[in-house]
This record gives structure tokens, sequence and C-alpha cells, in this order.
């Protein structure tokens, strides 16, 4: 296994560095953030190290996830490991030599202060190469559509736990679109569902976030 | 002679025939401060069978604000809570145990349990003594909701992959509470104990629940070998998926099960646990009584009933009358499953 496959199979794994504890059977063994390093060293690129080694480690734990094979805190050490490695690839984004997929406005809509989903589709989102913008939990339209100027991007996610807050989202999706010429406004969360999408003018409900991942990557962005 | 409502939910929890299937309406915060006389109408026309003793522990010093009001409130356990929606519970912000090797500053308040009990337990039995409805203690244990109150829940999850760095230390320390909890309410009159932990994301299980198992399924056995101990019924909630862990839920011991019927398959958990445990509850809160169709409403009774019911018992109509959900909701349902026979 080269390095780069080893990198994947930490990011799918969760192993995070060397010093941390999980998973067991890698124990005392290089982790993301060491082997993004090495891999920078060797002269392998930062947009090589994204799309082959943590893309490809965060689809392999999406995958699973939607198959039901793995579960949230798999999801997540997967992406404490991905971000350990994204801290090392940091410099060459800002710097232009490694770009992003695209952007996303991600954010629990207005009245909800739950996050846990939407964290989780951000992590899993950044892990396939996108640039994830999260405007957190309780977002206005007006905060969305500011940030969807400000970063000049037309896609946002709009996740909903509560079976009032969920209400709020067609005003949401309503202004951002009417703002935004062009922009798309996906949805996400417990309660909502493909006829809910439908009925607000959504652009689509997505179940989990690898399938929300996979849909992203058919779009022209 | 009319079986007395405790006769109804007792002979309904042993599959011993009740005269008609028990009510149990959750009256949400939300409900009754939107819909007051409504909700009155309702207690009066279809009155609960399944009450809480009016027992309070001693106030705590450190509880702070009003846990269903929009602000910051903080609870005995020091959890702070921020919340922007009246009528329901906040979400913790800033967790109290920021890394779980600082799992020894947990401080569960013992000091609530009362060391003389006496009075308490006189308050207790004279309440039970005086209704003939089924009580069930005022007291709900949580011990994984508590661990991600203290966690987070993110921190929480994580946890769960790698216990032996702290998690299975604070578990106990959650769980010993607890215990301590439960050893205060069996000894008293109550029909019935009870606790609740929402093990399931809308399409799974949040863990593995192998880790479950391990962790958690043994807690739950000590709950209700202390229930068995002391001749009281106990019961759970649960929200989420939980087809995976629901036989370990009936293996336990466990007498009920609160949960959301609506997100699993129901004919599936009528081969699981129909004749073995009962099923308290509930009809969907998320899509169908939220829904100004009552129709809607008379339909999901008629589908729990059509899977679940039996006249030896094994049903109780519970669901929760709160968040987006009208009065005409609440009585069509009511009326429905008044006619389950």
């Amino acid at each position: 296994m080269d390095l780069i496959q080893r990198l994947a199979l930490c990011v799918e794994r969760g192993k995070v560095d060397r010093n941390f504890p999980y998973p067991p059977d890698m124990k005392d063994s290089d982790g993301a953030s060491e082997l993004t390093t090495l891999l920078l060293e060797t002269g392998e690129s930062a947009n090589s190290i994204l799309k082959r080694g943590l893309m490809v480690g965060m689809d392999t734990v999406g995958a699973k996830f939607a198959n039901g094979q793995a579960f949230i805190p798999e999801l997540l050490v997967a992406a404490k490991a991905m971000n350990a490695a994204m801290v090392h690839l940091k410099p060459y984004f800002e710097s232009g030599e490694a770009k992003h997929r695209g952007s996303i406005v991600i954010g629990t809509i207005q009245g909800d202060l739950h996050d846990i989903g939407k964290n989780i589709v951000g992590m899993v989102l950044k892990g396939a190469g996108w640039n994830v913008i999260d405007l957190g939990s309780n977002v206005s339209a007006d905060k969305f559509i500011t940030a969807l100027r400000d970063n000049n991007c037309k896609l946002a996610a709009l996740s909903a736990l509560l079976t009032t807050t969920m209400l709020n989202m067609e005003s949401v999706v309503g202004e951002i679109k009417g703002a935004i010429t062009g922009s798309m406004v996906f949805i996400g969360g417990a309660p909502l569902s493909n006829e809910f999408s439908d009925k607000i003018d959504a652009d689509g409900y997505f179940p989990d976030p690898h399938t929300f991942s996979k849909y992203l990557s058919t779009l022209n962005t | 002679m009319p079986q007395t409502p405790r006769e109804i939910v007792t002979r309904c929890l042993s599959f011993k025939k009740p005269e008609r299937v028990p009510r149990d309406l959750w009256v949400l915060p939300y409900a009754q401060t939107h819909f007051p006389e409504d909700v009155g109408n309702i207690e009066r026309d279809f009155p609960n069978d399944i009450i809480k003793p009016d027992y309070e522990y001693p106030a705590s010093p450190i509880v702070r604000g009003e846990r269903y009001a929009v602000g910051y409130c903080t609870d005995a356990w020091g959890c702070e809570f921020k919340n922007i929606q009246a009528g329901i519970i906040g979400e913790v912000e800033t967790p109290i145990i920021r890394d779980i090797s600082d799992w020894k500053s947990v401080r569960p308040p013992y000091e609530q349990i009362p060391d003389n009990t006496a009075g308490p337990y006189e308050n207790i039995n004279r309440f039970c003594a005086n209704t003939d409805k089924f009580v069930i203690a005022n007291c709900c244990p949580r011990p994984w909701e508590r661990y991600q109150f203290l966690r987070g829940s993110e921190n929480a999850l994580i946890d769960m992959m790698m216990p032996d760095y702290g998690a299975r230390d604070l578990i106990k320390a959650i769980h010993d509470f607890y215990l301590k909890e439960f050893e205060f309410w069996v000894k008293t009159d109550v029909d019935a104990i009870w606790f609740m932990d929402d093990w399931g994301a809308q399409n799974q299980l949040l863990i593995n629940p192998e880790i479950w198992r391990e962790l958690f399924k043994p807690l739950y056995k000590d709950y209700c070998d202390l229930a068995a101990a002391n001749d009281k019924f106990i019961m759970m909630h649960t929200d989420g998926h939980v087809t995976e862990i629901f036989a370990d839920l009936i293996e336990v011991g466990l007498d009920a099960i609160n949960s959301q019927l609506f997100c699993m398959d129901i004919s599936e958990l009528a081969k699981i646990g129909k004749g073995k445990i009962t099923f308290w509850g509930e009809i969907d809160r998320q899509h169908i009584l939220p829904s100004a169709d009552v129709q809607k409403g008379r339909d999901a009774v008629q589908k729990v009933a059509s899977h679940l019911y039996d006249p030896s018992g094994g049903v109780i109509a519970q669901f929760e009358f709160g968040l987006g959900m009208k009065p005409e909701m609440a009585v069509a349902v009511l009326e429905e499953w008044g006619r389950i026979k």
C-alpha cells in the first residue's frame, strides 16, 4: 500500500494522527496528519492528496454510512482525520495552488439550534473537496443571501430538525432564489422528505450526506 | 364492575385483558401555552390513565432560568442550555466536560435525593393511595442524553469509539447517580419507574449496536432488575430508528417502550415485540400529528392497531400534543383509539 492509499485508509478509519488512540488496530502508526506531511515532502501535490487520499477515504466511509454499515461516530472520526490533513493543505488552497471543487453555504434554519446533522454534512462535503461556508444554526434568509453573495456562490443547503422550524424553510428558499439568480437550495433533516422539498420549491432533499455529496458532484459548478 | 385506570394499565402491561386501550396523552408546554382551553377540554373528555405524583426534588442552588423558556438555563448537573423557541428544551452550547480526561469533574446532584425519606415517601404514597390512576415515578434517568449534555453531542459520539479513555468512567458516574435515584423511587408506592435515551437517527441507530450493547445495555438491565426486585413496572422512551436494539430492550426486562413507531417498519416491530412488550405509543409527530387533516391521525391509529393491538394488552394510546399540532388532531386520535376493541 503506497502512502496515499494509507492516507485514504486513515481517513476512512478515523486515524487522526500517531497519538490518536483510535482505531486500536492502528495504534502507534502514522495518521492522516503525518502522512499528509510526508506526501507533501515527497512532492505530491495538494490537489492529488485531496482527490486520491482524503476524498477516497471520506467517500468510502460515507458510502458505508449510507448503506447502514457505519454510524455517525465513524463519520465523525473520519472527518476529524480529514481535518487534521486539511490543516497541512490549507496554505495551498489559500495560494490558489490547490482548488476546491466549488463552494456551498450551509446552515440550520432560523429558529432551530440543532446542528449536528448540518455539521456532519459539512464534514462530508469538505471531504469531497468542497469549500464549505458554515453559517451555524438559527440562520436567517438574509445571512444566507449575504454569504452567497460574499463568496460568489450559488449553492446553499438548509437543515432543520423540528417540525415547526422546517416550515421556515419555504420562505427562506423563496428569498434566496429571489435574491440570487441561478441559485440552488437543498434541504435535509429528520422530518423532511422529497414531497416537502417539492412543495417548497427546493432543489432537492437528501436523506444522508453521502447521497448529497454524490449529487453535488454531478453539478457543473 | 368497571376496571380502574390503574387496573387498565396494569392489565395492559401484563397482557391480562384491559377493558379498553389505556390513554396517555403527553401535553407539551407548547400546547399548554398555545391551547390552554382546548387542553383542559381534552383532559376532561379523555382523561389520562397514567399520572405522575406531584413530588418535586428540593430546589438545587445551581439551577438557573426556566427550562422551557427562551434564553439560557442551567440544570442541577451544571449543564447550560440555550433555547430560542418557547415550549421546548434548548441545546447545550458549551459542554462542561470539554476533555474526557476531566470526567472526574462531573458533579451528579446527589443532594437532590433526600437522605431522610420519611417525608417524601409519605407525600408520594399518599398521592398514590388517593388516586385510582396508574402512577409513574416523577423522575427520568437518561444516561446517554446526560452524557451528551455533559460532553456535547459530537464529543459524546466520538467518545463511544474509544470508551477506555474516560467515557466508561463518566458513564459509570452518571449511572451510579441514576441507580441511586431509582433506589429512592422503587421504595415508594408508585406503580412504575421509567427512563429515557434517544438512540435512533431517522433511519438507523446513532451508534454501532455492538457498542451500545457493551456500554449501555447493561445499565438498562440494572434498572430493570431493580424494578423487578421491587415489584415495579419499568418503561422506557427512546426516539428514532431503534429496530436494531428493540429485541435487546425486551431482553433486559422492560415492560413498555415508547418509540417513534413511524420511523420504523411497524410490521417488523410487531414480529419482534408483539405479545412480549407493551408498545407505549406513539403516533408520528413528524408528519402526521402536525397535519391539518385529522383523517391522517385516525388512519395512523388504525395502522398501529392493525399491527400491534391485541385484546389481551400490549398497546397504550400514547402520543404527544406538541409543536405545530392542533387540538382537533388530538381529539381525533383519542376518539379513534376509543374505537379500537
